[in-house]
């Protein structure tokens, strides 16, 4: 027994959810040949198929590339914070790839590993993941290199899988994709197949092993030289999230806020006293395989990647982590 | 009874301190009155102004501005207003592109003798503004006076020419190319003659330093990246002299890096490789094909006619844009943007140690993703980039949020052709544009 | 929603000029009842911030045991610090925290204990100094050797004098080889140097070392030569810092994230870490 669901009623669904007033997001086509999770004004804007992935993630959506912490006024000197209202309405993700939703989980140790924050936590609560699991991959897909797959469920609250007809089977795996898609789909026999993921290219318990055992090596240097310090790697990637906090306004008011960072820019680390302990792009690649491949497994048991391939795919230079760790 | 204004509007009056201040003073001593509306914000020089200023005065509520200077020729620091002036040409062009109002910016020349076209001048500025009312595009976008961030609205498009899918592999000849160039590294390499090969390998840009990996060097139509970036890269620079493959449209950077000083082409070995074209946009119009400087030139040139005349083709869509729709355009593609400065690490113009954005005494632009911060960014890069931009256009492949940054670059480089007859990149000879000025630059549009 | 970044006002109560250009800053809770509650332990650090500069990371160099007030002690170098230079009594700023792991203080008891400071890594240390000499029973003999460039840049300069009054207590202030003016009566040399020549016994000691890398790399020999071991030789590491409650992903060494599992820590765990600080 399996549900499905027609196009035609999908987009019909989120039609209703952005009349709902809920913040609906997904993959969207901005302009020709550019596809991005946006949000959606009407449901013909959702883009279900002709891409493998989005050049963004969902990530935004949960850990906004700029977000106030606290607002601040100053009359002499008297001080009067102002506090943000808290994340507030629903959101809906929906054609999120199973990487995109992987990722959510997995950063959900960072954000509470003894102080919780709840700008992160409350918008998690107020989001559902509807999951498009994924029928085609590309030379900069590895999901399968760390765990995941074309219809992995981790982080998903439903997944739609594409049938022959171009129909959906639904799966409901949370209470949550539940109530979202309750008593809008159809009862049926049929079952969609899975594709096959991509080949695995690595081995991510060696990467591990690597990143400790050669720290020093030449390996970086020789291997990093193409990149050029960008952030478009991170800021595309569903689970890099470094950030920056900084004070924006006038002497009278501003803001506290928080913004992306990359630790592949050269003052990501550096000191005010012109120290800089990561002072050349090889120190700071090997960070980023090592945050992600090493750090992250040792504190909360998970790889802080999920294979999507943002990284390769934006890289102005065609590197991206991919490059690096099939080269290990 | 007359019945007062509602509206009064702000104008903000960048002047010099050594003839419009003083003339401001004489009109003040000489009890001319003029309409409160201004605020005069006083610098040594009108060569001074930089243009966040500008920015920033519409940013934070101003409804017309005013630049201000002494006459030409008079300058109390000989040619601060010559620089300025030149400036102001291409400043003015990038701000139509933009979709500024330039009704808004107003530009003059007032010496410390002329209290009495101070005046006249902001009369006349401020009735202006009265008439055209508050300009509220750039206040509203910086979001000042309001501490909640602008909400993620829709992006708007503007109708582009869409960037074709990279070459389709129909190159002539390529194999034969690629063949020759490795074998041309091969001997630089084994001879000693340079340390490191910086050209294009499968998958992105390698740096061969061995001769037997020259294997992994191809040349064919996805050598798309701009690989003079790599000279000024201090990773790059420590493995030795450099050989470097270059394709014409790169090649106007070398000679751009040169003029500025930042390479010594003696320094290197030039590859050129005259090339069929990469299938992007850019190869439509391209008129350079064939290195001209190169050390040895290789490959086979397109066939195809250039259609010079079309370089401009693309500005047409925005710019058949009323202002407000092209500004509205902007700020829609500036949203998407996240600050991941891919454009500004692709640019091999960008080469400054610390990056204006990355200044915090004080902040001149502020780093946030927002539509402010965005705007103010992308205004920065550009203008820093006029006369100097060689349209390799990697800015607008690099970036991740697919915003149309050559169409910007574009409008300056029209900007420098259409008014100093100049291009950058191309002639080794010519001055630069930037740093330079003539005495016959253009005033029409100065008081 | 409790918001985790933000901080609490503290109004300034005192600022002095340690240096040229160092100051250093008493401020006490704007919000009595905030303060009563407020507890930290020595070691640990805060985030102060000026608002409209932004926020910067500071070790509370006051004792634990003080509760009137915090301090914190910085140089003028950057954005922050210069907007905090020009911070006077009454002024408001913000502060966050206490974040990080604090000094063993129980498991150096019992023990003599030296401590070795350079410059303006004074004030980390202390707070710890007072911190023991206020429990003064609970620990043994006590040395002191605390150097810097010049005798302008000698921070606390006052408060040496008063450790040296309590029992047991050996103070031994130096500066560097042409840094003495003429009526300078302390030792003149590196305060590795200058330790060396002190003689200190070594017998059931720990060592706590905070200064520039300089100092601590020519210090480690000779307390090793003396047979004090890196397991029992404690730093306080530094390094650049935003949120101090490990999200920002920006001060890790390795996997020892230094807002979270420091910045304390031995010499024997740092000797364990990859050379990224």
């Amino acid at each position: 027994m399996s549900a499905t669901i027609s196009q035609a009623a999908l987009r019909e669904l989120v039609t209703e959810w952005i009349k709902q007033g809920k913040r609906v997001v997904g993959p969207r086509e901005v302009k020709p040949g550019c596809v991005l999770y946006e949000p959606l004004e009407s449901s013909d804007q959702l883009l279900l198929e002709g891409f493998v992935h989005p050049a963004n993630s969902v990530k935004e959506f949960i850990f906004p590339k700029h977000e106030e912490l606290y607002g601040y006024c100053i009359t002499g000197n008297r001080i009067e914070l102002i506090e943000v209202k808290p994340p507030a309405g629903e959101q809906v993700l929906i054609g999120a790839r199973p990487c995109d939703a992987a990722s959510m989980p997995i950063l959900d140790h960072v954000f509470n590993w003894d102080y919780k924050d709840e700008l992160y936590d409350l918008r998690r609560q107020l989001t559902t993941v509807v999951t498009l699991a994924c029928t085609a991959h590309d030379d900069a897909c590895f999901c399968t290199s760390v765990g995941l797959g074309p219809a992995a469920e981790r982080g998903s609250d439903a997944m739609l899988l594409e049938l022959d007809d171009g129909e959906y089977e639904v799966r409901c795996l949370t209470e949550k994709g539940k109530a979202l898609f309750d008593g809008k789909l159809q009862a049926s026999e049929r079952v969609a197949s899975v594709a096959a993921g991509p080949e695995k290219r690595f081995e991510a318990q060696q990467v591990w092993a690597f990143v400790k055992e050669h720290f020093d090596s030449p390996f970086w240097p020789s291997e990093t030289l193409a990149c050029l310090g960008c952030g478009a790697c991170a800021y595309t990637c569903p689970t890099c999230h470094c950030f920056d906090i900084v004070d924006e306004g006038n002497i009278e008011r501003g803001v506290r806020a928080r913004n992306w960072d990359s630790c592949q820019f050269a003052m990501f680390t550096l000191h005010a006293s012109g120290h800089n302990p990561r002072p050349d792009q090889p120190s700071r690649q090997r960070q980023r395989i090592d945050h992600k491949f090493h750090v992250y497994p040792e504190k909360f048991g998970e790889i802080l990647c999920t294979g999507c391939g943002n990284c390769t795919r934006n890289c102005p230079v065609g590197m991206g982590v991919l490059s690096v760790l099939t080269a290990l | 009874m007359s019945e007062r204004p509602e509206f009064e509007p702000k104008i903000v009056a960048f002047v010099c301190n050594w003839c419009t201040y003083m003339g401001a003073d004489l009109a003040g001593t000489t009890r001319l009155e003029y309409p409160p509306n201004v605020r005069i914000i006083r610098l040594p020089c009108t060569g001074r102004i930089d243009f966040n200023l500008i920015i920033k005065a519409f940013e934070i509520g101003a409804d017309s501005v005013l630049v201000s200077g002494c006459h030409p020729g008079d300058c109390h620091y000989t040619s601060g207003n010559y620089q300025a002036r030149r400036r102001w040409i291409l400043f003015r062009e990038l701000l139509q592109a933009l979709g500024f109002d330039l009704e808004r910016i107003n530009f003059a020349w007032i010496s410390a003798a002329e209290g009495h076209k101070w005046q006249q001048l902001v009369k006349e500025i401020t009735e202006k503004t009265r008439k055209l009312g508050p300009y509220k595009d750039l206040y509203q976008i910086s979001g000042s006076g309001d501490l909640a961030s602008s909400g993620r609205g829709a992006s708007r498009c503007a109708p582009t020419v869409p960037v074709e899918a990279c070459g389709s592999g129909a190159w002539q000849c390529a194999p034969t190319d690629e063949a020759a160039l490795r074998e041309t590294c091969r001997r630089l390499l084994a001879e000693g003659k340079v340390k490191v090969l910086i050209g294009y390998g499968k998958r992105g840009p390698v740096f061969v330093t061995r001769p037997d990996d020259v294997e992994q060097l191809v040349w064919n139509d996805h050598c798309l990246a701009n690989l003079t970036v790599y000279l000024k890269r201090k990773e790059i620079r420590a493995l030795g002299r450099p050989a470097i493959v270059v394709k014409a449209c790169d090649e106007r950077a070398l000679v751009v890096l040169e003029k500025e000083s930042q390479i010594d082409r003696k320094e290197m070995h030039v590859i050129g490789m005259a090339c069929q074209g990469m299938g992007q946009e850019k190869c439509e119009t391209c008129d350079v094909r064939v290195p001209r400087f190169a050390d040895e030139v290789m490959g086979e040139a397109a066939k195809q006619p250039a259609a010079t005349g079309a370089r401009w083709k693309s500005l047409e869509s925005l710019l058949v844009l009323p202002t407000a729709e092209r500004m509205d355009y902007w700020a829609g593609e500036f949203e998407r943007c996240v600050k991941c400065y891919a454009c500004r690490q692709v640019c091999p113009m960008c080469y400054c140690e610390r990056c204006l954005v990355e200044k915090n005494r004080p902040t001149e632009i502020e780093p946030s993703a927002t539509a402010k911060g965005n705007f103010a960014w992308h205004i920065l890069r550009a203008f820093h980039l006029a006369g100097r931009c060689v349209g390799c256009d990697e800015c607008t492949r690099a970036c991740p949020a697919g915003i149309d940054l050559r169409l910007l670059n574009l409008s300056l480089a029209k900007a420098a052709e259409e008014h100093f007859a100049y291009r950058a990149g191309m002639d080794p000879k010519a001055e630069l544009l930037i740093g330079a000025y003539s005495l016959q630059d253009k005033e029409n549009f100065i008081r | 929603m409790h918001n985790i970044y933000q901080p609490d006002l503290m109004k300034v109560i005192e600022t002095r000029q340690q240096t040229p250009d160092v100051k250093s800053v008493k401020v006490r809770f704007l919000e009595e009842a905030r303060g009563k509650e407020f507890s930290f332990r020595v070691g640990q650090f805060g985030i102060f911030s000026v608002f409209g500069y932004g926020e910067s990371t500071f070790n509370i160099c006051s004792s634990s045991n003080w509760k009137d007030h915090l301090e914190f002690c910085f140089r003028r170098v950057g954005c922050v610090t210069e907007a905090l230079w020009s911070v006077e009594e009454g002024d408001v700023i913000g502060f966050r925290g206490p974040y990080g792991n604090a000094y063993p203080t129980e498991e150096w008891k019992g023990k003599n204990l030296i401590f070795l400071g350079g410059g303006i890594a004074m004030p980390p240390v202390r707070c710890a100094v007072w911190y023991v000499l206020e429990n003064r029973a609970d620990y043994g003999d006590i040395t002191i050797v605390y150097g810097a460039r010049s005798v302008a840049d000698l921070v606390y300069v006052d408060e040496l004098d008063k450790w040296a009054k309590h029992p047991k207590v050996r103070v031994v202030r130096c500066v560097d080889p042409g840094g003495e003016t003429p009526d300078w009566k302390g030792e003149i040399g590196f305060v590795p140097t200058v330790f060396e020549r002190a003689g200190v016994s070594a017998e059931n000691s720990v060592a706590l070392v905070i200064g520039p890398p300089i100092m601590i790399k020519n210090t480690l020999p000779v307390l090793y030569r003396m047979g004090i071991l890196p397991s029992v030789v404690y730093t306080s590491l530094e390094n650049r810092m935003k949120c101090g409650v490990g999200k920002c992903g920006r001060c890790n060494v390795g996997s020892f994230y230094v807002c979270k599992e420091g910045p304390i820590l031995t010499m024997a765990q740092l000797a364990r870490l990859p050379a990224d600080y």
